[in-house]
């Protein structure tokens, strides 16, 4: 098993360090370039929910992320310092006028996961909450 | 001038071509910005574009609520096939559809 660890502080700038990473990892771990466009943006999701939502864009907290490579899986999670969420919303978001008109123009980052990866959980507690994410090579699947 | 978005104007029509590879948190306000000033045909341009996520699509959105409140029309175009298939996923190509760049010239 293969793993490299990132930490950031909660300034969304940083999300693209750990998307470029996500990037190089994926590739690294012989994923396609699908698989890996996909990644990218199940993780950047995920690391903005946890600067956004989990700390709360407080900058002394740090996001962590790790990426682990076992065969034709790779697991990443991402880990706030905040005091932990009640409840995670994935049902599908999509774009309708009931939303535009009342201008509710967010809210697809966990559904985009959930339909990007091939499973996700989600362990929150008042310590914080970790959002785990595996994918599986396509090639290797059955 | 914005070094995230340039306008291309003619007639009734406005390109505005994306210049950032990452339409995210970080660039979302000025791409939002450009909202202000659409055209009955208003075109994304998505060429230079590598990376969409949820932040930058409700950026996006901006442009379909203002183009939904004017009766302007909102295309995108050059838009990757990942792209396509995320804006597919959320729906989003109901509102702005692809535009192939040749069909503007009937504009031009």
């Amino acid at each position: 098993m293969q793993r490299v660890e990132l930490r950031i502080p909660s300034i969304p700038i940083f999300e693209r360090v750990v998307r470029a990473s996500a990037a190089e990892v994926g590739s690294a771990a012989g994923f396609s370039p699908e698989q890996v466009e996909d990644l990218k943006l199940a993780v950047s999701e995920a690391v903005n929910n946890a600067i956004d939502h989990g700390n709360r864009g407080d900058v002394a907290k740090l996001v962590a992320v790790t990426f682990e490579i076992d065969g034709e899986k790779l697991e990443i999670r991402v880990s706030d310092q905040g005091g932990g969420i009640e409840r995670i919303d994935v049902s599908r978001r999509v774009v309708d006028d009931a939303t535009l008109d009342a201008g509710y123009l967010r809210g697809f980052g966990m559904y985009l996961i959930s339909a990007l990866v091939d499973d996700y959980e989600v362990d929150s507690s008042q310590q914080g909450t970790v959002l785990t994410l595996r994918l599986y090579r396509k090639d290797r699947q059955q | 001038m914005s070094d995230i978005i340039r306008r291309e104007e003619f007639g009734d029509v406005v390109v505005l071509h994306i210049l950032t590879t990452s339409v995210d948190a970080i660039s979302a306000a000025a791409i939002a910005a450009e909202c202000q000033e659409m055209r009955p045909i208003t075109v994304l341009d998505f060429s230079e574009v590598s990376f969409i996520n949820s932040a930058g699509i409700s950026a996006l959105l901006k442009f379909v609520v203002s183009a939904r409140k004017s009766g302007y029309q909102l295309f995108a175009m050059n838009v990757t096939p990942h792209h396509q298939k995320i804006f597919k996923m959320v729906e989003m190509s109901r509102y702005m559809p692809t535009i192939d760049e040749r069909d503007l010239a009937a504009y031009r």
